[in-house]
């Protein structure tokens, strides 16, 4: 009663623009939660019943967390980020830099934006096409030209060795573009004059790059991270087609490893007890992570 | 001095000559396959160019695989999701942009769809699955347009804020002050005003859903509501793959997005940044 008397007593004080800010806004946002957090309740109602609906606690997340097919994926997912990250954000840096310091006439730089625009566009599953076709035995682009050379064949997708390096190459080609495009952005945010004023004070290329264009990258380089972090730990549909996770378990990431578990093996309560540590432990990462990013947010 | 610098020009137009090849030259790779007629494949060495270019691939897969019905699977659910998104999306910006909402809401909504962006697809597939069978929606169309609504929402929220808050306040306020309701100021000035939002949220939200894999590849079974990258997909995994019928699948799936980001490539980045990149 009293409760409900301070609400209505706040929501008087409130203007009727703020009133209405509510009033248009509800609707529309309180079911499109609910439809969205959906998913999540689902999930952790099926993990903790059997595939007949029975009740059983915890023992699909034993089964689940106890299966070490899991941490082998958690590892693969970590080498691959730990390869494709550095490598994309290094190499995007890189040709950001040259050129922005080389490349001055702007019909070449609008070149360089289109161009490197199509491989951020191409569907995964086309993406998996193409490489099909740089990578396959006898009419892949690689074979061709190591035959070419007398070369016997390798097997790029199928050698344990060289799947992971191979599937890390696909990434790079598809993402190095989108890193070079946010950084070249950045660059030429930086203020010409404080530039000017440095190499007029002696500054090397280095020390440009280090004390000036460095400092205004730092918060892109972030946001970078952030939403490649974010694609690696969805990385699906070009591996699938590539490789489908193997040979053996050796490219099965996170995403692929779930797959198997939920509708390889059709084990639904533990591909949903997967679901609910995945969903749980994304949101937990997400909240400490997005504090770092720039505050274009509200 | 100047020496010098030739030297380093010509170093520079090198390495990017180099990046170009390496990015291109699969795709170049890719194009020419699919327009190579069969007997060319089999050569014992393949040649970068087919010798006859011929459409016979994009015949093949378009009409004797029927991936033509794909093609327009995906074309309804990709538009009609987008629709979906774009509306809902508007919905949800528009108080919290033009109206006085509290900092806590503004950040409460956006930082709610911001962290759908981390959460990935398979984790949230295995309910859908559950929702979309209990619901009888198994194999069907609407539930892949539910789901990609509710996926790439988060997108063409970001992105219609990004463009919302640039708009003045004063515009609609001036309309209102002549008289006119907010209903009017909505549709008669600020709706027209967001004509270049909506078409650049709408073209990056419809080229998302138009590459979408995983959730039509478990959500559907038959060629009945099957969208196009499901179907390339099984060109892809087959055992004995057909090089230029796989290679003209992939040229379609890449065709549609790459036009549409030819209309819309001021947008493009600032879509895949949910807005914090803004190109000028």
């Amino acid at each position: 009663m009293t409760l409900a008397l301070r609400l209505r007593s706040g929501w008087a004080k409130r203007s009727r623009q703020e009133q209405l800010v509510y009033r248009l806004l509800l609707p529309v946002f309180v079911p499109l939660f609910f439809v969205a957090t959906l998913p999540f309740l689902i999930a952790v109602y099926e993990s903790l019943t059997s595939s007949s609906g029975a009740f059983v606690g915890l023992a699909n997340f034993e089964r689940a967390l106890g299966n070490p097919a899991l941490y082998t994926s958690l590892r693969q997912t970590a080498i691959y980020g730990l390869v494709v990250l550095p490598t994309e954000i290094l190499l995007g840096l890189g040709i950001a830099l040259l050129v922005h310091r080389t490349v001055s006439s702007p019909g070449v730089r609008a070149a360089i934006y289109i161009a490197a625009m199509v491989p951020i566009v191409i569907p995964q599953i086309a993406v998996g096409v193409v490489f099909r076709l740089v990578f396959a035995p006898d009419y892949g682009i690689l074979n061709i030209l190591l035959g070419s050379t007398g070369h016997e064949q390798i097997l790029w997708l199928s050698t344990p060795a060289l799947a992971m390096l191979s599937v890390a190459t696909v990434d790079i080609w598809q993402w190095t573009p989108f890193v070079y495009l946010v950084l070249f952005a950045g660059l030429q945010a930086v203020p010409q004059e404080t530039v000017e004023a440095a190499q007029v004070d002696g500054a090397g290329p280095w020390t440009q790059f280090r004390h000036i264009e460095l400092v205004y990258l730092r918060p892109l380089l972030l946001l970078v991270l952030f939403f490649r972090l974010a694609d690696v730990l969805r990385v699906f549909d070009a591996v699938y087609v590539l490789t489908g996770g193997g040979p053996g378990t050796t490219t099965e990431f996170l995403s692929l490893y779930l797959y198997r578990v939920g509708f390889r093996f059709s084990d639904l309560p533990q591909a949903s007890a997967l679901a609910v540590v995945v969903m749980a432990g994304m949101l937990l990462f997400y909240n400490a992570i997005s504090r770092f990013l720039p505050a274009e947010r509200a | 001095m100047r020496r010098r610098g030739i030297l380093v020009r010509a170093m520079t137009y090198t390495a990017l000559a180099a990046v170009f090849v390496f990015f291109g030259f699969p795709l170049l790779y890719l194009v020419s396959t699919s327009l190579k007629p069969r007997p060319e494949l089999f050569v014992a060495v393949p040649t970068v160019l087919p010798r006859l270019p011929s459409l016979d691939a994009y015949a093949g897969v378009l009409f004797e695989r029927g991936f033509a019905g794909l093609l327009l699977n995906s074309i309804v659910v990709g538009l009609a999701a987008t629709t979906l998104a774009i509306v809902l999306a508007f919905a949800v910006t528009y108080p919290i942009t033009r109206l006085p909402a509290s900092r806590r809401t503004r950040t409460f909504v956006l930082d709610w769809a911001l962290s759908l962006r981390f959460l990935p697809p398979i984790a949230v597939v295995v309910p859908y699955f559950t929702i979309v069978r209990a619901m009888g929606l198994y194999n069907q169309l609407p539930a892949l347009i539910i789901v990609y609504t509710i996926f790439n929402l988060p997108l063409a929220i970001w992105m219609l804020k990004g463009f919302l808050q640039e708009i003045p306040l004063e515009v609609e306020e001036a309309a209102m002050s002549d008289g006119a309701s907010r209903w009017q100021a909505f549709r008669m000035v600020l709706l027209p005003l967001s004509r270049t939002a909506i078409l650049s949220a709408g073209v990056v939200v419809f080229a998302f859903d138009w590459a979408e894999f995983l959730f039509a590849f478990i959500l559907t079974a038959t060629p009945q509501a099957m969208t196009f990258p499901v179907g390339v997909q099984g060109l892809v995994t087959q055992f004995e793959i057909i090089w230029n019928d796989m290679a003209a699948g992939g040229v379609i799936a890449i065709a549609v997005p790459l036009m549409l980001m030819l209309v819309a490539r001021r947008y493009v980045i600032t879509g895949l940044t949910f807005g914090v990149i803004r190109e000028k």
